[in-house]
C-alpha cells in the first residue's frame, strides 16, 4: 500500500496528482510573530490565499508540500480548513527550515530528542490536531556551512525517515558533502531526500546538484519565480532563463528521474512583506509552458510533477 | 474570602501619570502597590518548548497552580507581583488578567528579551542580506510600541500596556546584539517612563554604564542579580551610582553560582549601614510554573514570610524593611 501524511489523513500516492513540492501556505522567521508590522487578520489571510489555492486546483494542481517549520508559523490547524475548503492536498511537514530558525528549546536538544519530536509529529500527530507530518524539513542556517546544529538536525531527520519511512527535503543544497556524510553514517537511502534549492540566486553556482543526482539524491529546483525580472526581486532572486537553462541542463544530463521542481511561494506571507507577483500558480502560468517550448516532453513533464512527487512522499518504512 | 475589585478605573484615571504605575488590569494608583516582589516569573516557558510534544500545556491547570501561589503570595501580605520574563518567555496577558482579578493581586508584565541566545532567528538572522542582526534602535520601537499601543498577543491582538522593559545578558559577557538589546530597552524606558529591569552578563557596572549612556537616569533602573557568587562587591558600586541593587535569589541557598541568605543577609546590613537601603531591591525569582526548564517552586510569599523577619532579628529596623518591601518597588515602578 502507497501512503503519504496529509493534513486530513492518509491518503494513496496515486491521488496526490500534481504536486508543488515546496511551497508555503505562510513562513515568517521565529519571533516575527512578536512585530505587528507583518500581522494579517484572518479574513485577509484567508482572502489572499484561498483564491491561489482555488487556481492551483482548477489548473490541475493535486498537492501543496508545505515546507514552513516547526518554528515558522506552522499552523496546521488552518492548512486543514484550507485543504477541506478548496480540494487541495496539503502535506505538513516536521522539522526545521534550518538551525537558525530552530527555537532554544529544540536548538538546545539532543539528536535523540529531536527524532523522537520528528517520529512522534508523523506517526502520532502535530501538537493537538490530530494530523500527521508527511516530510521532514531540514537546513543549512545562514552563511552557507552547515552548523553545529544544522547537523543535529539532519542526523535526527536521518533516524526519524529510516523509523517513520518519512522522507526529507532540504532547505538549500550547499555543502552537501556534510549533508549526505550525515545520511550515508545513518544508512539513509538518499534517494528519500530531497536536496532542495538548488537554482537558487544565492547559491546555485557553489551547489553541487549533478553530484548529488549521481550520488542518489533527489535534487529540487524549487526556486522556480524568484527571477531579477519581479517589480521587486528578492536577494535570492535570479534571471529567469539562467534558471530555466539550469535546470534544462541538469535535466539533459540524464537525471530526470532524480528532478522535482517548485516555487517555494507564500500565499500569505507571516513575517515578511513576501514577493509580488509571486505565487505557486507560476508552475502551471510559466514554468510547464516554458518547458514544453523548450522541447520538454508531456511524459517528462509528468515524471517530474507527478510520479517522482509520489515515489518520494510515499511513505517507504 | 472575596478581595475588592483590583483596579477603580475612574480613580486611575483621575490620577496623574505621575503617580501610577501600570498593571495588566490598567493603570494603579502607586500607593495602592504595597508589598511589592519585583523580579519574580508568573508562566516561564522557554521559547519552543510550546511546541514540543512531551510537554503539556493546559491552561487551567496552570491557572490553578498560579492563582493557588498568588493567594498565598496575598494572604502573607504581598500586594503586587511582577512578571520580569518579558515579552517571549511565556508572557500570557489574557492568563495574566485573569488570574489578577480572580486573586487580587496586582500584576505587572513586561516587555523586553533577552539573552541573546532566548532571541527568535527573525531579530538575529532577518531575511536580508547579509542578515544583520537588529540594532538598538528597532528593539527601541518594538519595546515602546507595548508600552504606549499595549502588549501582544502574537498576531491576534494588543492588550494592556506593560509596566517594565526587561534584557538580559549573557553571563560570559554581553553579546553585540545584547548591547543593541540593553541601548533599546534603555531608550524605550527613556520615552515612556516605565523602569528598566536589566540582568547583567559578566560586568554589572559595564552593563548598568551601557544603559546610563543612553541618558536614563540611574534610579530608573534596576540590576538584577547582584547576589550571584560571582558579582563581588558590585552591589555598593551599583547603589554608588544610584541604580537598584537587585538581591534577587533570595531562597536559594545551595547553588554554587549564588550567595545564601546568610550572606545576602550580611550583603543587605552592609548596604543599609552605608546608607543605601533606600536602593535594595529583594526578590526571589520563583517560578509560578516553568515549561520547558526545571521547576522552582519557592513561594512568592518567601522574601516577606521567612527572609525579612530574619534580616529584622539581624538588626535590620522596621522602617527599613518597610522602605525595602514597599517604598522602594514603589519608586522603581511608578512612571517616572
Ligand atoms: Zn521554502
Amino acid at each position: 500500500m502507497s501512503k503519504v501524511n496529509t493534513v486530513l489523513g492518509t491518503i494513496p500516492a496515486e491521488e496526490l496528482g500534481l504536486v508543488a513540492i515546496h511551497e508555503h501556505i505562510g513562513y515568517g522567521m521565529p519571533g516575527s510573530e512578536l512585530d505587528t508590522t507583518w500581522w494579517k487578520t484572518p479574513e485577509e489571510r484567508y482572502a489572499e490565499t484561498v483564491p491561489k489555492l482555488r487556481a492551483f486546483h482548477e489548473y490541475g494542481g493535486g498537492t501543496f508540500v508545505d515546507a514552513t517549520g516547526i518554528c515558522n508559523g506552522r499552523d496546521v490547524d488552518y492548512y486543514k480548513s484550507l485543504s477541506a475548503k478548496t480540494g487541495v492536498h496539503i502535506v505538513a511537514c516536521t522539522g526545521f527550515v534550518g538551525g537558525d530558525t530552530a527555537l532554544p528549546h529544540f536548538a538546545r536538544a539532543s539528536v535523540d530528542y529531536l527524532a523522537k519530536v520528528f517520529i512522534h509529529e508523523i506517526s502520532v500527530g502535530i501538537g493537538t490536531t490530530g494530523s500527521r507530518a508527511g516530510v521532514i524539513k531540514v537546513g543549512v542556517s545562514r552563511g552557507g556551512r552547515m552548523t553545529d546544529l544544522d547537523k543535529r538536525i539532519y542526523r535526527a531527520a536521518a533516524r526519524a525517515a529510516i523509523q517513520t519511512g518519512a522522507p526529507v527535503l532540504t532547505h538549500l543544497a550547499i555543502d552537501a558533502e556534510n549533508a549526505i556524510a550525515i545520511f550515508q553514517e545513518e544508512g539513509l537511502p538518499l534517494d528519500r531526500v530531497l536536496f532542495g534549492h538548488v537554482d537558487d540566486g544565492v547559491n546555485a553556482e557553489n551547489t553541487r546538484d549533478t553530484w548529488i543526482a549521481e550520488q542518489g539524491g533527489r535534487v529540487g529546483f524549487d526556486t522556480f519565480g524568484y527571477e531579477t525580472e519581479l517589480e521587486d526581486p528578492p536577494f535570492w532572486a535570479r534571471p529567469r532563463q539562467e534558471r530555466l537553462d539550469h535546470f534544462l541542463r541538469f535535466l539533459n544530463a540524464g537525471h530526470l528521474d532524480k528532478a522535482l521542481a517548485g516555487a517555494d511561494a507564500n500565499c500569505s506571507p507571516l513575517g515578511w512583506a513576501g514577493v509580488k507577483g509571486h505565487t505557486v500558480n507560476y508552475i502551471f502560468e510559466d514554468l510547464i509552458p516554458d518547458l514544453r517550448k523548450a522541447g520538454l516532453e508531456e511524459d517528462a513533464i509528468r515524471t517530474i510533477f507527478v510520479d517522482n512527487p509520489a515515489t518520494f512522499l510515499t511513505l517507504s518504512a | 474570602m472575596i478581595y475588592p475589585l483590583s483596579v477603580d478605573v475612574s480613580a486611575a484615571v483621575a490620577t496623574t501619570v505621575h503617580e501610577t504605575v501600570t498593571t495588566v488590569l490598567g493603570p494603579v494608583p502607586a500607593h495602592e502597590l504595597g508589598v511589592t516582589a519585583v523580579h519574580e516569573a508568573l508562566l516561564s516557558v522557554v521559547p519552543g518548548a510550546q511546541f514540543a510534544p512531551d510537554i503539556a500545556i493546559d491552561r487551567a491547570e496552570i491557572f490553578e497552580v498560579l492563582a493557588a501561589k498568588l493567594r498565598d503570595f496575598r494572604e502573607h501580605g504581598g500586594r503586587t507581583i511582577v512578571d520580569s520574563t518579558g515579552m517571549f518567555h511565556g508572557r500570557d496577558v489574557n492568563l495574566y488578567e485573569a488570574l489578577s482579578r480572580a486573586t487580587g493581586v496586582h500584576i505587572i508584565a513586561s516587555t523586553g528579551m533577552g539573552p541573546e541566545e532566548m532571541l527568535g532567528g527573525y531579530f538575529l538572522t532577518p531575511q536580508t542580506n547579509p542578515p544583520t542582526p537588529w540594532p538598538a534602535e528597532k528593539f527601541a520601537e518594538l519595546f515602546r510600541k507595548e508600552i504606549t499601543e499595549g502588549m501582544v498577543v502574537p498576531r491576534v491582538e494588543r492588550r494592556g500596556p506593560a509596566g517594565l522593559v526587561t534584557t538580559t545578558a549573557d553571563p560570559n559577557g554581553m553579546t553585540p546584539t545584547e548591547e543593541s538589546l540593553f541601548r533599546g530597552a534603555a531608550r524605550a524606558a527613556l520615552d515612556t517612563g516605565v523602569p528598566l529591569s536589566i540582568r547583567y552578563g559578566a560586568d554589572a557596572l559595564h552593563d548598568l554604564g551601557i544603559v546610563l549612556d543612553e541618558g536614563l537616569p540611574a534610579g530608573r533602573v534596576l540590576v538584577g542579580g547582584l547576589d550571584r557568587a560571582d558579582a563581588d562587591g558590585a552591589a555598593l558600586e551599583v547603589a554608588k551610582r544610584g541604580a537598584f541593587v537587585g538581591l534577587d535569589h533570595v531562597g536559594l541557598n545551595d547553588h554554587p553560582n549564588y550567595i545564601n541568605d546568610a550572606q545576602r543577609t550580611s550583603l543587605v546590613m552592609e548596604l543599609v549601614n552605608a546608607g543605601h537601603s533606600h536602593r535594595i531591591i529583594l526578590s526571589s525569582n520563583a517560578i509560578g510554573v516553568a515549561k520547558g526548564l526545571p521547576e522552582y517552586h519557592l513561594p512568592f510569599s518567601h522574601v516577606l514570610s521567612t527572609f525579612v523577619p530574619f534580616l529584622k532579628q539581624q538588626g535590620l529596623s522596621d522602617e527599613d524593611a518597610h522602605r525595602i518591601l514597599v517604598d522602594n518597588t514603589r519608586e522603581l515602578l511608578t512612571h517616572s
